[in-house]
């Protein structure tokens, strides 16, 4: 969930047209037209990237008259399809996932079950990856794989490029080789099955 | 008692409030008092920065650490990048990392005539925090034009094969013949890497994309993350590039030398052992506070401020060993404890609640940029200003902060009332003083009594069992004849 109260704003003046902003955004709300970026209100959800990476400063985030919430919600599909899409990722359904928008493993199921396909989607209905928009990429892909979705990266931007290894992933020779580095592979495997398989919420 | 020491003072930048709304630090109260880590341990050791050297004394040292160092392998005409990370600019004012930074840049150039030297400096969570450091510190014109930039998490990446899969390092870290790791051993956030691969990590952290960073806080587990950035460093690609490191070697007073090598594992042993012999001290002892009131007051996000050079994000965890790695799975606060604290409470059994001691905490001046909603929803939080509660309001990393803290109109009226509700005199300020903390009397009076057994219980007891848990055997890493 995250409640959405800024929008990026393109200064068009001052812009160098280098096209980054449309390459960080985490919704795909800029466009560029004639060499300069185009902000869809309706797509943008305030994370900063643009105005953080723009060469030029052209970009600055302004208070909306109106804030409006972005969320989905959960309690209108059935509970066991949403905890089972969680579980196959390796998350518990009241896990957070993002720590900027306080997002939980559940709402981002609900999302993916409610059809949005991508990333993109996901951050556009839940507020996933709207804050810093680093640390969340891997939870929602893993998500959209154990809906069976595989996602393509947005054409030409840098919003994402892939599934990363998880830990049940990790080969036995590998554990083995740095058994004594304090890596604590086999421990950390348990408590993360620990917290899937825990029934409190 | 000792006056106190001099806060970090307040700075510009786009993460926090203007420093003229900075009207009062929480050290001109005239209840406070400081304490050196040289007061509380013996020990400690012996720095060149601060020392009447001043500046100097890291060029000397960065020399000298340099003349161990292979740097054959740079041809003239070659690029070579020498990488860093935010994080050294905010260690004892920036000044002895940047004075590192260029005598690297020096002594490349005269040692292997390449003229092609960029700076790359890598960011946590704030996209433009390296570039304000390299206009503050200049280094934009000592580097030459468009030589010297700062990268974020979220520009352009390449795959990087490992051991483990495929990960993502930014292009622009790799996108010379060489590089040059220039970073320093403040063990920083331990809560996070737990003293393990700490000289390796921003090649899983400030060089990488969010793909590998979300592999360590979301993929591998609390302390498995921690092999993220061996595994990339480790790679074949990584490894055709590297040419060698140079940390500033930090202890919680200060810089202690500067040390350099070709072979980053070896440099990791001998940060990892010092980290735990300098830091373990006085993070233990920050443990045995039974109860105070936490004051933020330093240019950084939340859980960054620091005092005598404990970050408070560890602070919020010293009710527990973060050292013990086998025994302390998961800290009060990693981003793995706070995923799993679900709707009503914990989701398993065990988790380290945040540390009681901290009866309430005063954001005097501390910035966003990092999500920092937990510690307000876990310790009661009052912030100074509205002007403050309202930056933290407009970031997007924090948007829940607010939700979780009060609002106080001055410094003098959050004190007020936390001395009220708190019912403590203690007061431990966290605003970057150098060389010690800046603290209440009474609280002072509590560390001078206790720091003698804690001293005696981290030598004989924990740092032979860190060490353990870590591989690290002193006599090779150090040639010392005991611990």
């Amino acid at each position: 969930m995250k409640l959405v109260a800024y929008l990026a704003t393109v200064d068009r003046d001052v812009c160098a047209g280098c096209r980054i902003c449309s390459k960080v955004c985490p919704t795909l709300a800029i466009t560029i037209v004639e060499k300069k970026p185009v902000v869809d209100a309706a797509r943008c959800v305030a994370c900063g990237n643009c105005e953080q990476r723009c060469e030029s400063r052209a970009i600055t985030l302004e208070k909306l008259p109106a804030p409006h919430v972005i969320t989905v919600a959960v309690d209108d599909l059935p509970r066991e399809q949403v905890d089972a899409l969680c579980i196959r990722a390796g998350f518990h359904p009241s896990q957070i996932v993002c720590f900027c928008s306080n997002t939980r493993a559940e709402e981002v199921a609900a999302a993916i079950i409610k059809g949005a396909h991508s990333p993109e989607e996901i951050t556009l209905r839940t507020g996933l990856r709207s804050g810093c928009s680093v640390e969340c990429i891997e939870p929602a892909l893993r998500l959209l794989q154990a809906y069976g979705i595989t996602p393509t990266p947005p054409k030409g931007g840098w919003q994402w490029y892939g599934l990363t290894p998880t830990l049940k992933e990790i080969p036995e020779a590998v554990k083995a080789k740095y058994s004594n580095h304090g890596f604590c592979f086999e421990e950390d495997l348990k408590i993360l099955e620990s917290v899937v398989a825990s029934e409190r919420r | 008692m000792r006056k106190v020491m001099i806060p970090a003072p307040a700075r510009q930048s786009q993460y926090g409030v203007a420093p003229q709304l900075v009207t009062k630090r929480v050290a001109e109260f005239p209840e406070m008092t400081s304490l050196m880590l040289s007061d509380l341990f013996a020990d400690t050791p012996p720095l060149i920065y601060p020392s009447e050297k001043g500046i100097s004394a890291i060029r000397d040292a960065t020399r000298k650490a340099l003349e161990r160092v292979d740097m054959t392998m740079i041809k003239p005409h070659q690029s070579v990048n020498i990488c860093a990370s935010h994080h050294g600019f905010t260690v004892a004012g920036g000044q002895p990392y940047t004075e590192m930074l260029k005598i690297l840049h020096d002594v490349i150039l005269e040692r292997t005539g390449c003229k092609d030297i960029r700076l790359r400096a890598g960011v946590g969570l704030r996209f433009r925090e390296t570039e304000e450091y390299i206009k503050r510190f200049e280094l934009d014109t000592y580097f030459g034009p468009k030589k010297a930039t700062g990268v974020a998490p979220i520009d352009e990446g390449i795959p990087i094969q490992t051991e483990i899969g495929t990960l993502y390092g930014l292009k622009a870290i790799y996108d010379a013949d060489w590089i040059v790791h220039a970073h320093n051993s403040d063990v920083r956030e331990v809560h996070f890497h737990r003293q393990v691969d700490r000289a390796v990590k921003p090649f899983g952290m400030s060089y990488a994309r969010i793909e590998t960073r979300s592999t360590y806080h979301q993929n591998l587990g609390p302390r498995g993350a921690n092999f993220t950035a061996r595994c990339i460093f480790a790679s074949d690609f990584v490894q055709s590039k590297f040419a060698f490191a140079s940390f500033l070697d930090m202890s919680p007073a200060g810089v202690v030398g500067v040390d350099a090598d070709n072979d980053l594992f070896a440099l990791n042993d001998r940060i990892t052992l010092k980290g735990c012999q300098y830091y373990g001290k006085i993070m233990t002892l920050l443990g045995e506070i039974d109860e105070c009131i936490a004051v933020l007051d330093f240019p950084c996000p939340v859980p960054y401020v620091f005092a005598a050079g404990v970050v408070y994000a560890n602070f919020v965890g010293a009710n527990t060993d973060l050292f013990d790695i086998e025994s302390n799975a998961l800290p009060a606060y990693t981003w793995y404890s706070e995923a799993f604290y679900g709707k009503n409470g914990p989701l398993i059994n065990g988790m380290t609640p945040v540390n009681p001691a901290i009866r309430i905490c005063v954001h005097n001046y501390a910035w966003g940029g990092y999500p920092s909603a937990f510690f307000a929803e876990h310790t009661p939080t009052i912030v100074v200003g509205s002007e403050q509660a309202e930056s933290m309001n407009r970031d997007s990393q924090n948007v829940e902060y607010m939700k979780h803290a009060l609002i106080a109109q001055s410094t003098d009226a959050a004190m007020h009332f936390a001395y009220k509700t708190a019912k403590t005199d203690k007061v431990i300020i966290f605003d970057g003083a150098v060389g010690g903390l800046n603290l209440s009397k009474s609280l002072a009076q509590l560390l001078v009594a206790r720091a003698p057994a804690v001293s005696r219980k981290v030598d004989e007891v924990l740092l032979p069992k860190w060490l353990r848990q870590r591989g690290i055997d002193p006599v090779a890493a150090l040639g010392l004849a005991a611990v």
